[in-house]
Order: structure tokens, then C-alpha cells, then sequence
């Protein structure tokens, strides 16, 4: 009986340890007149061998993050789902083939120790523990990764062989938290930031934007990972009688913090900055009304309104209980399109005998792509970042960002 | 060797070492979890002294070693004969203490980790295959250990204390010096593995020491027999393999496939695939095949048994 009774104490202490574990738009992108040439004959002579392509992303389907990779990987495969319905990438469909890393840097590099043998190109790996795991194991051989939801510092590590679809964080950040800074009428400021990721950086970036605002940061209170109560941060920030504050930490973090400084009296509402990362649906859900008036930057528009952008957002509401697309949505519709467009316009064939020649094909041409038309704008890359995405500004409103600036980089 | 290859059998060793961590102080009855902890303590020791003051790997490889054996020691002075529920907690919250550390003091980089640990040697191809023959240099020298402690009398009040801890006492055994032997034993396994780990992967990450990885060592021990080492030869490749060829559409249900393989060996074969029986038996086979004795004699039966 005994010995029954330790087996199923055990039985139990292993499945509790293992449960824990978790358009349309043609690319009608002109570059220079050569280039344009060169990839013109190149389409010509070439012969495309695959019968179907197979892009790889290696996303986090399970664990902690699986709700933001779910979106990411919709994304993704309804960019193929619409390239295939338009004819596919120079004439054959494409398909989205689905590696869950469960966020396990150890399953990542053991998924790209396979890619490396014979994939084409990669999207992916999400996130950063992953992207440093598995990313260096691409970068020895040749192996181009769209690390498109990471910041630009952690793919320019492995420059030219892997991509971010954001700019340097301190020089663009920088920009945007002046302009902010200088319409509140930021005096002195707190931060909240959390130790996690880039965060951290982002936090550096937006001190250098107050400062250059002629404001100054009091302190950065730091947010725990494990915080579960809220109101001691609050106190702390408050303490230090601040005019400003800064978000550089998770959704429902920001959104528990700002109940909690409503609560000890913050009043003044378009005086407090939230992070893009934080744009997340934790944050209105768990913020509600509390956050109206409150200010969020973003990368990019959920208000914009173009056939192309209305049809995404109308799909992703239909596939998910109406909730709007959130800011990381379009990064792998965009990834799909632009190894859609270095495809056809490099004339890669598909053929495993020219497998690094295709390779590093795809990378020079997406490191430098011109005029790259994305879901949101068009954009153009400049050593494997985009050199001219705006920032958004939005004053959040009932659950609703109301677009209050656009910032375009000189 | 190729990259797959080389992460196949590499991270196979690995769990291979962790699982016996877990099945050493199992022998008396103890889930140990802490030697997960001392993984963690000495992958992030050896990454940071090889980055920070360029350390020799076999220095490191000593050091983290070391360092296990010792953290293991200090808390084996005070549950080297606790029962165990109790040194599961301890276990879990070492777990946790460590993981908290990592994540708040930067020189071990946050919750992202320390990357871009030197190769021990400059040839990729041959930092690969020389790490390949450390790993399993050790893997058999520690398996070598354990088998001759298994067999000697020390295994065999091991086994006593973990049938009947009182029984043991009146023959004499002391279960705290045991208790502490193998947990110190068990912990330095531990360092060992992590050191090994963080130069396999040449990156460490918070997320690589978490109680998942605790599930997948208990799944190897239990699935594999937990009253041998040897179950965990058998178990290791298969259940780490196991997801790599999954396909992609069953990729997301690996760990539930884990936990209904668990229940079912549990359920069906409650000691696992290989108990201690079926290596006896063997044994004897082995024994008695050169001596022309027929295996149904009653002497035979008795020596199997």
C-alpha cells in the first residue's frame, strides 16, 4: 500500500512539473533601374525547382508566450494563404511549416541545427532567449533568419544574417520620447521598468529622449517579474513626486500600476507614456477605463485605413473573437511578402545544389530592400534594418488608440 | 558529425547525467530536485569565469564540478535524512531561489541570459566532436560509479533504508550519512552536467532550469526503471528524441503525450521498463553461460532470484 501511495505521489509531482512547462498588394516596389534589370534577367533565366516552397518559423506555439506566437504564426500563414491565392511565389504555393520551440532555447537550436541542413531561409526564432540560442548556429552557416518581432540589437549581433523589422531602439526612441516629452510639458519623470528582454534598453532610450527634452528621471523604479502586488511600486514612484511617468514593463503590469497610482491620487493622465511593448490586449483588458487619457507609442497604426490593412484587421477579428490586431501583427505577414518579393526578384530557383548561392541571395537583397510595400507602410532597409518606419503616438480613449503624432525619422 | 546529430547526442548525455543525479539519492528514497539548481549554479559559474577571465575548460569543468559537490554538501547537512516530501521543497526552492537570482543581477544577464560562450577549441567541426567524447567520457566514468556503488555494500543499505528506514537503523545503517553521500554525490553530477550543458549550447538561459526540465528527468527515470541505472541508458535517447521526430501538426502535444506515457508505464509496469529483477536475470545468464549449468536447476533459480 505504501509503495502504491509513492507511486502516485510521484506520478503526480511529474505531471505537475511537466504541465508547467504551457494584400493584397502586388510588391510593386521599384529600386534603381539596375537593380531592377539585373533582377529582371535574373527571373528570366531562372527555373524555379521546388514544387512547393516551405518557409520554417520557428515560433513559441506552447508556454509562456504561446498567446503572442499563435498571433504571430496567423499572421504568417495568412500571408500565405493569400500569396498562394494569387498564384504563389513565382508561380508555386507556399507553405508556412509550423517548429514550436515552447520557448526552450534548448528545442530552438536543436530545431535550427536541422534547418541549417536544408532550409532556404527562416522566420524566426521568437524571442530573445531563443533568437541568442539559435541564431549564432545560422549566422556559421549561412543561414538568413527573419528575426522580425526581435529589436535591432539583438539581430545586428548576427549581421547580415538575420533581419529586424525595427530600428536601432535608442536613436528612434530617443526621437519620439522628446516629441512627447516636450507637448506634456515633462518635467520629472519615473520610470517603471522591468528586467526582461530589451526592455531594459528601451528604458535607456527613453531617459535620453527626456533628457534631450530638458527633462530629467528621478529613478527607474524596478518592476519584479514575479510583482503580484502592485501598490508598494506605486508608493515608491510616487514618493519621489514625479510630474511624468514611463512604462518600460509587461501589459498587465502597466495596467495594475496606473489602477494603483489612480488610486493614491495621479490625476494627470496624458503626463503618462506607456511602451510599445506593453500594447498588448492585457493592458486594456485589465486597465479598462482607468487608462483613458494615458499616452502609448507603437510602431504601428491600428487605425489606419487602407483595403489592404482593413482586410487584415476584418480577418484577424473574425479569427479572433473580434479582438483587434495587436501591434506585433503584421511583422510575418510582412516577412512572408519580402521573401515573397526576394524570390521572384532574384530569381532564386529552389535548388538544393545552390543552396548558400540562394541563401546569401535572399540575404543582400533583404538586408537593403528598397521601397518595401508592408501591410503598414512602405518602408526601404538599410543594413538589415528599416531606415525609415514612422512611430506612432496614441492617446488611449475607452479601449481605443487615438492617433495623436506621427513621427517619421529625417 | 552533423549539427543534428551532435545536439542529439550531446543534449542525450545530459539528460542522460541528470536523470542518474535524480536516481541517486532516489536509491534511499529522496527526490533530490536541488541538483537542478546546482546545474544552474555551475553553468552560470563556468560561463562567466570562461567569458570574464578566460578560465580554461578543464578548470571550469573542476571548478563547477566542485561547486555542486560543496552547495550539495552544505544543504545535505541538514536534510541528508529527511523524508521526502521534504527535500522536494528544499529541491523546488533552491529551483526558485537560483532562477530569482539569475533573473535580477545583470553580470548573469537578466532573464535572458549569457551567451556566446568560447568554443574549446577554434574548429566548430572539432570543438563538436571533442565535446561529444568529454560528455560521454563522462557519462560512462559516472555510470561506471554508479554501477560499483549499486553493487557494493553501500548500495545495498541504500536499498534497505529505501524498503524500510527503520529496518536499516537496526542493522546498523546510518541514513544521514548515506542521505548526505548521495545528495553530495547527486549535486556534483549536477555541476558537472551544467558545465558540460553551457559549453554544448555555448549560451545559458534562465529558461533552460525550469521544472519542466525536472519532469523530463523524473519521465526518463520512472519510464526507464527507477530501481536501476540503467533504465535511464534505454529511456534517455528515446523520450528526448521522441519530439524531434514528432510531426509538425502533434509538435504542440508533447508534453501531454509525455505525461499519458508516464501514467501509462506507471499504471502498467509501475518500476519502469527495466527493474532490477530483469538485470539480475540477465546477469545470470551472463553468469552461467560458460559453466553448461541448466538454467532450470533449483541452485540456478535461487541465484536468479
Amino acid at each position: 500500500m505504501k509503495k502504491i501511495i509513492h507511486l502516485l505521489f510521484i506520478s503526480s509531482l511529474i505531471l505537475l512539473t511537466v504541465s508547467c512547462g504551457g494584400k493584397n498588394g502586388k510588391n510593386e516596389t521599384k529600386g534603381t533601374e539596375s537593380a531592377d534589370r539585373a533582377a529582371a534577367e535574373a527571373v528570366e533565366t531562372a527555373e524555379v525547382v521546388v514544387t512547393e516552397w516551405n518557409i520554417p518559423f520557428l515560433n513559441c506555439l506552447t508556454g509562456p508566450i504561446a498567446g503572442i506566437g499563435e498571433y504571430l504564426q496567423w499572421g504568417a500563414e495568412y500571408a500565405a494563404e493569400q500569396i498562394n491565392a494569387e498564384g504563389g511565389i513565382a508561380g508555386k504555393p507556399v507553405r508556412i511549416e509550423r517548429i514550436d520551440t515552447g520557448m526552450s532555447p534548448e528545442k530552438g537550436t536543436v530545431a535550427m541545427s536541422k534547418l541549417v541542413e536544408d532550409a532556404l531561409v527562416v522566420m524566426g526564432p521568437v524571442p530573445e532567449p531563443v533568437i541568442m540560442a539559435a541564431v549564432p548556429i545560422a549566422a556559421e552557416e549561412g543561414l538568413y533568419c527573419f528575426t522580425a518581432t526581435t529589436s535591432y540589437e539583438y539581430a545586428a549581433e548576427y549581421f547580415p544574417w538575420a533581419i529586424s523589422f525595427f530600428p536601432p531602439t535608442e536613436e528612434k526612441l530617443q526621437i519620439a520620447v522628446k516629441a512627447w516629452a516636450e507637448k506634456a510639458g515633462a518635467g520629472k519623470a519615473v520610470q517603471f521598468v522591468e528586467n526582461y528582454g530589451a526592455w531594459p534598453g528601451m528604458a535607456k532610450a527613453h531617459a535620453l529622449g527626456l533628457e534631450a527634452a530638458g527633462a530629467q528621471v528621478l529613478e527607474n523604479v524596478e518592476v519584479p517579474t514575479d510583482a503580484v502586488t502592485f501598490g508598494p511600486l506605486a508608493v515608491k514612484a510616487l514618493a519621489r513626486n514625479p510630474d511624468t511617468i514611463i512604462f518600460a514593463c509587461n501589459a498587465e503590469k502597466v495596467a495594475k500600476i496606473i489602477i494603483e497610482l489612480k488610486n493614491r491620487g495621479w490625476k494627470d493622465m496624458n503626463k503618462i507614456l506607456i511602451f510599445s511593448s506593453a500594447d498588448d490586449a492585457a493592458l486594456y483588458t485589465t486597465g479598462g477605463e482607468s487608462l483613458n487619457g494615458a499616452i502609448i507609442y507603437n510602431f504601428s497604426n491600428s487605425n489606419l485605413d487602407t483595403p489592404r490593412w482593413n482586410e487584415f484587421s476584418r480577418a484577424f477579428k473574425e479569427d479572433h473573437e473580434g479582438m483587434e490586431p495587436f501591434s506585433l501583427s503584421p511583422n510575418y505577414y510582412d516577412a512572408v511578402y519580402m521573401i515573397k518579393r526576394a524570390i521572384e526578384e532574384t530569381g532564386v530557383t529552389g535548388d538544393p545544389n545552390k543552396l548558400a548561392e540562394e541563401r546569401e541571395k535572399i540575404m543582400k537583397y533583404c538586408n537593403d530592400i528598397e521601397k518595401f510595400d508592408g501591410l503598414q507602410f512602405t518602408w526601404t532597409n538599410r543594413g538589415g534594418f528599416p531606415a525609415d518606419k514612422p512611430l506612432f503616438l496614441f492617446e488611449i480613449q475607452n479601449g481605443k488608440k487615438i492617433l495623436v503624432d506621427k513621427i517619421i525619422p529625417e | 558529425m552533423t549539427l543534428t546529430l551532435f545536439y542529439y547526442l550531446a543534449i542525450t548525455a545530459i539528460y542522460i547525467l541528470m536523470s542518474w543525479s535524480v536516481y541517486l539519492p532516489y536509491r534511499i528514497g529522496q527526490l533530490h530536485f536541488m541538483t537542478v539548481a546546482n546545474m544552474a549554479i555551475s553553468a552560470y559559474f563556468s560561463a562567466l569565469m570562461t567569458i570574464h577571465f578566460s578560465w580554461p575548460f578543464p578548470l571550469v569543468l573542476l571548478a563547477g564540478t566542485l561547486l555542486g559537490a560543496l552547495t550539495g554538501f552544505a544543504v545535505s547537512t541538514a536534510v541528508g535524512d529527511a523524508p521526502c516530501f521534504a527535500v522536494v521543497i528544499v529541491g523546488f526552492t533552491f529551483i526558485y531561489l537560483t532562477k530569482t537570482v539569475i533573473e535580477n543581477v545583470e553580470i548573469f544577464g537578466g532573464p535572458l541570459g549569457i551567451f556566446n560562450i568560447p568554443k574549446i577549441i577554434n574548429s566548430s567541426s572539432g570543438n563538436r566532436i571533442l565535446l561529444i567524447i568529454i560528455v560521454y567520457f563522462f557519462v560512462f566514468l559516472t555510470g561506471f560509479f554508479i554501477n560499483r556503488f549499486d553493487r557494493s555494500k553501500l548500495g545495498r543499505a541504500a536499498s534497505t533504508i529505501f524498503v524500510d528506514r527503520n529496518i536499516a537503523v537496526s542493522f546498523g545503517v546510518n541514513p544521514k550519512k548515506i542521505g548526505m553521500f548521495l545528495q553530495t554525490w547527486s549535486s556534483a553530477i549536477g555541476g558537472m552536467s551544467g558545465v558540460l550543458y553551457a559549453f554544448i549550447m555555448r549560451g545559458i538561459s534562465p529558461n533552460h532550469f525550469t521544472f519542466n526540465f525536472i519532469g523530463i528527468c523524473m519521465t526518463i527515470l520512472f519510464v526507464g526503471g527507477y530501481s536501476t541505472m540503467w533504465g535511464t541508458l534505454l529511456a534517455a535517447p528515446i523520450l528526448w528524441g521522441f519530439p524531434l521526430i514528432l510531426p509538425e501538426s502533434l509538435q504542440a502535444w508533447n508534453i501531454v503525450i509525455y505525461g499519458i506515457l508516464l501514467v501509462i508505464i506507471l499504471l502498467l509496469k509501475p518500476e519502469g521498463i527495466i527493474t532490477r529483477v530483469m538485470v539480475q536475470r540477465v546477469e545470470n545468464i551472463r553468469l552461467f553461460s560458460g559453466k553448461k549449468v541448466t538454467p532450470k536447476s533449483p541452485s540456478n533459480k535461487k541465484a536468479a532470484q
